[in-house]
């Protein structure tokens, strides 16, 4: 799209010369990648797809490779370990595989839980692994491609059933100057398979980092996923992420990204229908505050007829956050009953708060029912009076309120401790944001 | 003052410890805007009674609730509120709803994600704390709770449900008094809960507010059907037109409005409206 190669080098192509070496295994991945690399320029506001969200925090750091970061140790990493992943569980620093904390082959037979290096000559990661990733003209997947240590590979065989949900928790340290970590993922869910993925990317302190993560699935005929994305990064951190996930013929792909952290985020979840019978969902929810940006661009892709689709994406914000919306929705030209709803509300607590929402439907199949809607509000005062009347005090109300708002997007979430811990996370934040004066 | 015997002053003064609410020149205009809708409110209801108020579409019924209430939306720009002896003007509506004033609203709103059981826990504690009663454990309140569903008749499946969010009309009124049931208000405004109410329905939230209503508290309900009051037997009627009660009476004066409509008080409206 013209931005080819007339820009400078940004800071992620000049730290792309520091690729891992010693990886004979993924030779040509970071190979084709680095090539793509250096023909693709960074982003600018001057494109459509990141007119609202500007880039120079990441363009402005000097980030540094992650050998000269000066990094310090993980400690209480088993906080942050959910009960039910005991035996399937997966633990990166910074984006580096920690077998010491990991928990792999508690599954039993038909389910590989694993990291990528060790599993190169796996057959599956050879067929899909970087083949999948389907991000136009993006240094972020680029950049992975070339950089990426190592990552986490998830395996179900035909008919296998996992018993327990999958922990993929990614921890980020403190650390004297800024590093880029580039956490991978790949999970292959073969005909009529079932698993729950809960990925969870933490900031174990304040300082600023970048991390991409590049995530890859597919769901084979049949197959079920649950996926649930967490993200606390750092209150400086900047997080790019690209899930991606292949629908086939009747299988489910269900994803929940609750967005937390981070002083920037731009996340891109996309979903592919291959096959006719599908279902998918992609919620989110998104609670900023301070000086946060948190960016989602959504792609739902209806290429087959029979499609059920959901996408509900909340957001409160406070402060002087800022929130952006894009969802796309495509229905191919053959692609016929499609039932696809998507929802974007917004709660806005604060004056100085900012939300840009676009809803985006490309249709070009006749008998399809997409229902979509964008609305932003602030807390309704009828509402509050109504709380207030039965006696409660006006902040308390506006906290009900606002956790009630919140909450509707995590009730599928069905692992416990997680729908606990989510709970909490957005008990705290209502509480800490007991809400600017609303006004009317 | 024209009497001045002393059994006259004695009964004054008993009467002064056993009024709940007492409305003096209320005036009263939307917040910001300057448009008066009350015109100079004089009310006076004592422990133990039931006023009923009527009046036209638009005469300020339910805008006297909510001021009574203390809903933001509105100003008090003249005259008083005094409950059980001391102006409210100052407190919030949470405050005034510690204190004991409950209203039901003409249209009850809904809330999505809260619970009713969520809502009258927290009412229920809040307002028990700080009235000096006990506060009930999460299976105190749950018997005690169910002993008020019992009361108006409603199904315990609207306990999980979402406040309102999705009730019929007649649902809500009912969850309304649900809820004053509840909560045990000294002071209940119930503004045209009859409306929306089915039949049966109607007998049933009647006898539950009849149950509910006792030698301490005090009923202020807004109607427009002197049906209601058949069930609900008013101590005094009032007739409010344009903003000011311009009439008042016992239960009688319910049937005579059934008769005659409003016309014939318009004119009253005006001359005291002119008068003053
Ligand atoms: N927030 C507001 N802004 C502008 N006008 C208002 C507002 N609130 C009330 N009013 C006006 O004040 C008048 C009284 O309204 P109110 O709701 O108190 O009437 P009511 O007597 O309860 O009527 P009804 O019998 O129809 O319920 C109406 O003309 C109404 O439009
Ligand atoms: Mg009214």
């Amino acid at each position: 799209m013209g931005n080819l190669t007339k820009a400078e080098p940004s800071i992620l192509h000049n730290l792309a010369i520091h690729a891992p070496e010693n990886t004979p295994q993924w030779s040509n991945v970071r190979g084709k990648n680095l090539k793509a690399l250096n023909s693709t320029a960074f982003p600018h506001r001057k494109i459509e797809e990141w007119r609202f969200t500007d880039l120079k925090p990441i363009e402005r750091t000097e980030f540094v490779p992650l050998s000269e970061a000066g990094v310090l140790p993980a400690t209480d990493i088993e906080k942050y370990f959910i009960p039910e992943s005991d035996r399937s569980r997966l633990v990166f620093i910074n984006g580096r595989f920690q077998e010491k904390y990991s928990s792999i082959g508690g599954l039993g037979k038909g389910v590989t839980v694993g990291n990528l290096n060790a599993n190169a000559s796996h057959e599956t990661v050879s067929s899909y692994f970087d083949k999948l990733v389907n991000y136009e003209e993006d240094v972020f997947t680029m950049f992975n491609g070339v950089m990426f240590e190592d990552g986490a590979f998830i395996h179900l065989e035909k008919g296998a059933k996992a018993e327990a949900p999958i922990q993929v928790l990614n921890l980020y340290t403190d650390a004297s100057k800024p590093f880029v970590a580039t956490p991978r993922m790949l999970v292959v869910a073969e005909e009529e398979s079932d698993v729950t993925i809960i990925e969870d990317h933490i900031g174990l302190s304040e300082n600023r980092y970048l991390t991409i993560p590049v995530c890859e699935v597919k769901t084979k005929k049949g197959a079920h996923i649950h996926h649930v994305r967490i993200q606390r990064d750092s209150i400086n951190a900047l997080h790019v992420s690209r899930p991606i996930a292949y629908v086939e013929k009747n299988a489910e792909y269900h994803s929940y990204t609750i967005t937390l952290g981070a002083k920037l985020s731009r996340n891109e979840p996309r979903v592919v229908q291959e096959d006719e019978e599908v279902n998918f969902t992609l919620d989110g929810l998104v609670l900023i505050d301070g000086e946060q940006i948190a960016d989602t661009h959504s792609v739902m892709d209806h290429r087959f007829s029979h499609a059920n689709s959901h996408q509900l994406h909340k957001v409160v914000v406070n402060g002087s956050a800022h929130s952006i919306f894009n969802g796309k929705i495509f229905v191919r030209r053959d692609a016929q009953k499609i039932d696809s709803f998507q929802e974007n509300r917004n709660l806005l607590l604060s004056i100085d708060g900012l939300v840009n929402t676009k809803p985006q439907l490309e249709i070009f199949a006749d008998d399809v029912l997409c229902s979509h809607g964008a609305t932003i509000g602030q807390l309704d005062p009828e509402e509050v009076f109504y709380l207030q009347s039965r006696g409660m005090t006006e902040e308390k109300a506006k906290e009900v309120l606002t956790y009630a708002f919140a909450l509707e997007t995590i009730e599928n979430v069905k692992v416990e401790s997680v729908h606990k811990l989510l709970i909490e996370e957005v008990y705290r934040y209502t509480k800490a944001n007991s809400v600017e004066k609303v006004t009317a | 003052m024209r009497h001045t015997n002393k059994s006259f002053l004695k009964q004054k003064l008993n009467q002064k410890e056993t009024i709940v609410l007492e409305l003096k020149n209320l005036h009263a205009e939307v917040e910001g805007e300057g448009i008066e809708i009350l015109k100079g409110v004089n009310l006076k209801v004592n422990k133990g009674e039931i006023h009923a108020i009527m009046g036209p579409n638009g005469s300020g019924k339910s805008t006297l609730a909510k001021v009574v209430a203390g809903h933001p939306e509105y100003e008090v720009t003249g005259g008083d509120i005094i409950y059980n002896g001391e102006s409210i003007l100052e407190m919030d509506p949470d405050e005034r709803a510690h204190a004991g004033v409950f209203l039901a609203f003409q249209y009850p709103v809904e809330v999505p994600g809260v619970t009713n059981t969520t809502l009258l826990r927290e009412s229920y504690n809040t307002i028990a704390a700080s009235r000096g009663r006990e506060e009930l454990d999460p299976l105190e309140f749950d018997d005690y709770i169910r002993e008020k569903l019992d009361l108006v008749e409603m199904n315990p499946d609207f306990l999980e449900r979402s406040v309102n969010a999705g009730f019929s009309g007649g649902e809500k009124k009912r969850n309304e008094i649900f809820q004053m049931a509840v909560l045990q208000p000294t002071l209940s405004l119930l503004d045209e809960t009859d409306s929306g109410l089915d039949i049966d329905a109607l007998r049933v939230v009647s006898d539950g507010i009849n149950k509910l209503h006792g030698e301490e508290d005090a009923i202020v309900l807004i109607t427009h059907y002197q049906r209601l009051l058949n069930y609900i037997i008013p101590d005094f009627v009032h007739v409010m037109i344009g903003g000011k009660i311009v009439k008042s009476g016992g239960k009688e004066l319910a049937f005579e409005l059934e008769e005659k409509g409003y016309d014939w008080l318009e004119s009253l409206a005006k001359v005291n409206g002119e008068a003053k």
